[in-house]
């Protein structure tokens, strides 16, 4: 037999609530809308009540099930002043790839200068044409053999010209890189329409004006409160967000590793971020027309300048240099550079572009041995910032020498290193740098960018020891402590240590 | 790292084996040199700066033999049998002026060989290479490779007027002007203006007046061609410095010696003292004791082993009393002492993390008294609910002007506007973080302790360093009281008690801004945020910010026991 058919439900009672008076004021709005619903905005001239007591009485008829919303998002998205400029002449990577195909061989940063691209275009130009394979590292720039078809357009290029149309027919891909370029403007609008639930429709409203709301001091001062009743709150209501105060997770990290360090006996050390470049070359004997000196490699700036160090000081290291004894050396200890020191390259100012500025300052005020030093610090360094490159960038550096110090204490070290932050797979591997021999580079492996290079050091040369007047080995090394830190955190963009979202660093959105 | 792309069959001709890219790579874990990526019949290679002998297919080829069960030992430096006229280059005195540095050497090739396609092909390569590292461009110094079959000796350096120039540039069909070649050769209109000076350009010829160059930008076709089956080239550099130029025809020679070529040595005579060009033909000697090595390295080396392991570095070593001379060929100029040679062994042999032992301290490990001051003050912060950033030094010309005149140091070679100035306030750097934040609800507390840079005329560096905590308050309500109240609890907290005056600082709003002083020193400021600068970054609420000079704070506060 076919099974009965079910009486239909009881109409439920209508719900007696009590309401504060903004609250039964809002309901009543909705309730006359004659079943529409009504744009947050509006319910104020309905009212008579300001948006922010109608927003307060609203969420709270959402929170006792009385009232609905519906919410619309939209984005509108608009060209920035510096995309209607990449309309008009062509994207950066379009404008260097066809200066690239029109040269038909390799360009030098000043030549795509000229060519009209300035500095901050060529950066982003040479990571995507790189990132898309037209591009090889190194400078000058040259692309790359078998590099992909040039007359294609570029998902961007696409995008860019489908600004202004329906946001369903955008690459959301190709948006969000045109954002993160600055090149569209995106405008978040969000519109509230609120109507009562069906809960809403058929409250009884109580009229509650003899029940207390908050306690408030006067209440209590003229005991008010006495033989009344408090009107009772919806206790599984949502609540305000309370946003947790937390330490930055880099900066956290960077203490740890400090304790690390600590641990193993090392004392701390800082330097000025602002150097001259005898201290941040020179004194670490690195020759004066080296290529890492240049203006594509180290940030100088404009209008100051520094001063040379103690003339004793200065002497010995231009000796050094020069492959002349160090005054009161009978002998050479070095061919040097085989080129005339300068003083006036000496006191130029540059952004500090490594820790062992610090390391050679150390030793300089602290000759006498053991050393076991370090320094955790910013650098600098002109990069096309990705995601493993960072132009404001911390290393780690560090000195350890005395009596018998050699390179298996520096691997030692960097094991020792490794190991506290539970990283168990390192290889060393050759480097090269100015100022030590042997020079050492320690890999680690990071679980999406393979073994990546985190620690490089080695024994600092004798031509860097002995202008500072010691003659006991010291191991050197400059940590590349934000790839570490990547590692040890799981981040694979290095732009991530530097993130700023409160929703994050607060432990959550709202 | 410098790079080349080199060519795959070149490459297996001089390894003598078919290899992977796999093998390749692991091959070259141990050398200074990485794999890059294989291309159509390209392999990619990476080198450190000091190596750039590995950048050619003969160089790798040579470091990696001992590792394939080939050559073991140093390369042999032979001596050519050249028959011709001395080998000279005259440099006239004008030259002095623009390429002072000259080196050469005559390569020849062994009984019944001669210059083949891939050799030359390499040599080109190589020299290239060598431009754009070594040459710095060509400003430094730049190679020729000329068929000394097609001139004469001694061939002469000179500046000649533009105008009496005529040659035919190499790969070319007609003959050309100085003037022409100048104005209309790609090559000219790059490296033209390194070897012109006025209504002159820098020339190298032959006693009959052939034009082998127009240096350093191209070779002529008539005299400065290098073919297949030339059995005897110059290799000659010009250029500014004369280590370098000496040290690159010396890398370029490696080519050639490493398929058996003699060197000859070819001699420099002009306005400085005689160079009889021995150093391009003839090794350095580099003692290496057993001391340095055992000293480095933390082990101690046998002779047999030292041997050894020089050999498989492809240096030749004379055992002597006490460690070895070591014999340096010229496409070796990184090795300049006891301590390069040393490190070359070292590596020879392999570090391994094992190999690591952590020395024992000496040592207490200790913070600065003053780091654990400012770790103590943001604890304090965090403690009243404010978030901590890590936010990057260098701020954008944007906000630097909303906050002008910020007195922030100008970078003189930005990578690009977005970090264009060192922050000397952390309020840029908070602003920056407030603007990324305006969808986050308010208020927002955030702070960061950090370093800031300040123009210092006086200080050796021309600027100081100085940290600062730098704290926001956003939000509805917040103004001057709160920031002042922050600076008040901060300083209170380690008992001092500033006193705040008026001042007026860029991008707050006037009479809301004050510089809090302790003892006569600056060491804080607070002010609320201009509405001007709020609109800028689309902030919608009211902003206060404030700042302690934890530098200048610290000698203030600080306990007689701390450092």
């Amino acid at each position: 037999m076919p099974p009965e058919p079910e009486e239909p439900d009881e109409p439920a009672a209508p719900l007696e609530v009590s309401l504060g008076a903004p609250e039964r004021s809002v309901l009543s709005a909705l309730r006359s809308a004659g079943g529409l619903a009504i744009e947050e905005e509006a319910i104020p001239g309905r009212t008579g009540l300001p948006l922010e007591a109608v927003r307060g009485a609203l969420q709270r008829l959402r929170s006792k099930g009385l009232a609905v919303v519906e919410e619309e998002h939209r984005e509108e998205v608009r060209l920035s002043p510096r995309g209607e400029a990449a309309l008009s002449r062509g994207l950066p990577e379009r404008r260097l790839l066809q200066m690239l195909l029109r040269k038909a061989g390799p360009m030098t940063p000043e030549e795509i200068e000229v060519e009209g691209l300035h500095a901050e275009e060529r950066s982003a130009a040479i990571g995507l044409l790189r990132r898309r394979g037209f591009l090889g590292d190194g400078v000058p720039f040259q692309l790359k053999p078998g590099h992909p078809d040039p007359t294609n357009r570029f998902p961007e290029e696409a995008a860019l010209g489908t600004i202004g149309d329906e946001p369903a027919s955008l690459d959301v891909a190709a948006l969000k890189d045109l954002r993160r370029r600055g090149l569209v403007d995106v405008d978040h609008r969000s519109t509230k329409r609120w109507q009562p639930s069906e809960e809403g429709r058929h409250a009884v409203l109580d009229d509650d004006s003899t029940l207390l709301g908050t306690v408030t001091p006067s209440m209590l001062r003229d005991g008010t409160w006495k033989g009344a009743a408090f009107r009772p709150y919806d206790v599984r209501a949502t609540v305000p967000y309370v946003a947790g105060a937390r330490p930055h997770r880099y900066s956290a990290w960077l203490r740890e590793f400090e304790e690390i360090l600590l641990g193993l006996g090392f004392e701390q050390a800082e330097g000025p971020l602002l150097e001259t470049e005898f201290w941040n070359n020179d004194v670490l004997f690195m020759p004066q027309q080296h290529p890492a000196r240049s203006i594509h490699d180290v940030l100088s700036v404009v209008g100051l300048e520094g001063k040379l160090p103690a003339p004793e000081l200065l002497e010995r290291v231009a000796a050094v240099h020069e492959g002349r004894p160090i005054p009161g050396d009978a002998t050479a200890i070095t061919p040097g550079w085989r080129a005339t020191y300068d003083r006036a390259v000496a006191k130029r100012l540059v952004l500090r572009s490594q820790t062992t500025a610090v390391s050679a300052r150390y030793l300089a005020a602290h000759p006498k041995p053991p050393f076991r030093m370090f320094s955790l610090d910013r650098n600098f360094r002109v990069e096309a910032v990705d995601a493993t490159h960072s132009i404001d960038f911390a290393q780690c550096e560090g000195v350890l020498g005395g009596e018998g110090t050699s390179l298996r204490d520096l691997v030692g070290v960097f094991q020792a290193l490794a190991d506290a932050i539970g990283i168990r797979e390192l290889r060393i591997r050759p480097s090269y740098f100015p100022f030590t021999e042997p020079s050492v580079e320690g890999y680690v492996k990071h679980p999406r960018l393979g073994w990546i290079e985190v620690f490089p050091g080695g024994m600092l040369r004798p031509e860097v020891l002995r202008p500072l007047g010691i003659d006991v080995p010291v191991a050197a090394w400059g940590i590349g402590v934000m790839r570490l830190a990547m590692v040890s955190l799981g981040v694979s963009d290095i732009r991530d240590l530097f993130r700023d979202d409160l929703d994050q660093l607060t432990g959550g959105a709202r | 790292m410098p790079r080349a792309i080199l060519s795959r069959p070149r490459l297996l001709e001089t390894l003598g084996r078919e290899v992977t890219d796999d093998q390749l790579r692991d091959l070259l874990w141990p050398t200074k040199a990485e794999f890059g990526e294989s291309g159509d019949g390209t392999v990619t290679v990476e080198c450190t700066a000091d190596r750039l002998d590995l950048l050619c297919e003969s160089g790798l080829g040579l470091a990696l033999a001992p590792h394939l069960g080939g050559a073991h030992g140093g390369v042999a430096m032979r001596g050519g049998n050249w028959t011709g006229p001395p080998l000279v280059i005259e440099v006239d005195e004008s030259v002095a002026a623009v390429r002072p540095a000259i080196a050469g050497v005559v390569v020849q090739a062994p009984e019944g060989h001669s210059l083949t396609a891939g050799l030359l092909d390499e040599a080109i390569r190589f020299q290239e290479l060598l431009h754009a590292t070594y040459g710095a461009n060509r400003t430094r110094s730049s190679l020729g490779i000329y068929p000394t079959e097609r001139f004469g000796f001694p061939v002469r350096y000179s500046l000649r007027p533009i105008d009496e120039v005529v040659f035919v540039p190499l790969e070319g069909t007609e003959a050309t002007g100085g003037r022409q070649f100048l104005a209309t050769h790609p090559l000219a209109l790059r490296y033209g203006g390194l070897g012109v000076v006025g209504e002159q350009m820098l020339c190298l010829s032959d006693p009959q007046g052939l034009l082998l160059s127009a240096p350093p930008i191209l070779n002529s076709r008539d005299a400065g061609e290098a073919r297949p089956g030339d059995q005897s080239l110059l290799l000659e550099s010009t250029g500014t410095n004369a280590a370098r130029v000496r040290e690159s025809v010396g890398l370029l020679s490696l080519v050639f010696v490493a398929h058996g070529w003699t060197l000859t040595p070819v001699e420099i005579r002009g306005e400085g003292p005689a160079d009889d060009g021995l150093a391009l033909t003839t090794p350095r000697r580099i003692e290496l004791p057993l001391t340095v090595l055992d000293g480095l390295s933390g082990r101690t080396y046998t002779v047999p082993e030292g041997e050894h392991l020089l050999g498989q570095c492809r240096l030749n070593a004379h055992p002597v009393p006490g460690g070895f001379l070591v014999d340096v060929p010229p496409w070796r100029p990184d090795l300049l002492t006891a301590v390069d040679v040393a490190e070359d062994v070292i590596l020879a042999r392999g570090v391994r993390p094992e190999d690591g032992v952590v020395p024992p301290s000496a040592t207490r490990g200790r913070r600065r008294a003053e780091t654990v001051f400012r770790r103590q003050v943001a604890e304090l912060v965090l403690g009243l609910g404010h978030s901590e950033l890590y936010t990057p030094m260098l701020v954008g010309r944007d906000l630097d002007q909303l906050l002008a005149p910020s007195g922030a140091i100008e970078v003189a070679n930005p990578v690009s506007d977005l970090f264009s100035h060192v922050r000397n306030r952390l309020l840029p750097s908070l602003l920056t973080s407030l603007s990324h934040n305006v969808r986050h609800a308010y208020p927002q507390r955030t702070f960061e302790v950090g370093p800031v840079v300040v123009a210092d005329s006086g200080s050796e560096t021309g600027g100081t360093t100085r940290y600062r905590a730098g704290i926001l308050v956003a939000g509805e309500g917040a103004g001057f009281a709160d920031g002042a109240a922050l600076l008040d609890y901060l300083t209170g907290t380690f008992a001092a008690v500033g006193v705040r005056e008026p001042v007026e600082i860029p991008g707050t709003i006037r009479g809301r801004a004050a510089r809090l002083r302790l003892a006569g020193e600056a060491i804080g400021e607070v002010a609320e945020v201009h509405p001007a600068v709020l609109s800028a970054l689309k902030v919608p609420v009211p902003a206060v910010w404030a700042e302690l000079d934890l530098t200048a704070l610290w000698p203030l506060v600080r306990r007689s026991d701390a450092d």
